[in-house]
């Protein structure tokens, strides 16, 4: 898609889809996580909020991260390569404050959220994928 | 939940995950077969996902039950939506996200018997 809005150093240059290719497998990589995230934090915010607010919260907000990197990676078009943009940056500041957080204030998260321990718990995934995420968003500009 | 149900679903699912595995290696777009696969899971995790509903009604124990409904049919879900996101890809990444939900699935069926157990986190 070409987006009027964006100076295009290439004249009549169009980005390739990101929801395509190697796209489609992160895609489903992030999709997962999505659903993971989202029953995690729907099931803690419901049954145990009072017991950790502040890992739950967390949680919830993971969901909603890997919900709108899922949505705009999968779509065509500019606006949503900024929101795919966004969003992955987003997740790799949150998945490196997060768990550095978590090694220096185990207190805090004795409750685990997706990126406690750098994503320990998901095999590291949470850590690695942000950075796949940004290389596939240069890769197809 | 019966252990031996949910142990052929795992075995199944990573039977056919390597085995996709193999056709990606191969350069293979999603088959016929492989989809013939996904539904023989499919038809494995109704059962496991009504049997589930049936032994939860049946029981008198405490545990997350919303949590538990869920995770059955996320199980559900996984599979049609690999062959919905996979559909028109013209290279070997269809066949692979395919393979993603065959690993996917044994994953689930833990959590849901993790649920069952009581161990919720």
């Amino acid at each position: 898609m070409v987006d009027p809005g964006v100076a295009d150093p290439g004249a009549g240059h169009t980005p390739a889809p990101t929801g395509q290719g190697f796209g489609r497998v992160l895609v489903a990589i992030y999709g997962i996580f999505a659903l993971a995230a989202t029953s995690r934090s729907a099931v803690q915010l419901a049954t145990e909020f009072d017991k950790a607010p502040l890992a739950y919260l967390l949680s919830a907000f993971a969901a909603i991260v890997y919900i709108v990197a899922t949505v705009s990676l999968a779509r065509k078009g500019a606006t949503s390569r900024r929101l795919a943009t966004v969003a992955i940056s987003i997740e790799l500041v949150g998945v490196l404050i997060v768990g550095a957080a978590s090694e220096l204030f185990p207190s805090i998260f004795q409750h685990p959220t997706v990126w406690t321990g750098f994503g320990s718990g998901y095999l590291f995934v949470p850590l690695v994928l942000p950075f796949v995420g940004l290389w596939w968003l240069r890769h197809t500009r | 939940m019966t252990g031996t149900y949910a142990t052929v679903i795992t075995v199944v699912a990573l039977l056919f995950a390597g085995w996709t595995l193999i056709c990606a290696a191969m350069n293979r777009r999603p088959t016929l077969l492989l989809f013939a696969a996904a539904v023989l899971l499919e038809a494995l995790l109704l059962g496991f996902a009504v049997g589930g509903i049936v032994q939860m009604a049946g029981s008198d124990r405490h545990f997350a039950r919303a949590e538990f409904v869920g995770y059955l049919l996320g199980c559900l879900a996984i599979p049609p939506l690999a062959f919905y996101w996979a559909r028109g890809e013209r290279s070997r990444s269809g066949t692979l996200v395919i393979a993603l939900a065959f690993l996917i699935t044994p994953v689930m069926v833990l959590r849901v018997q993790q649920v069952w157990a009581g161990s919720v986190g």
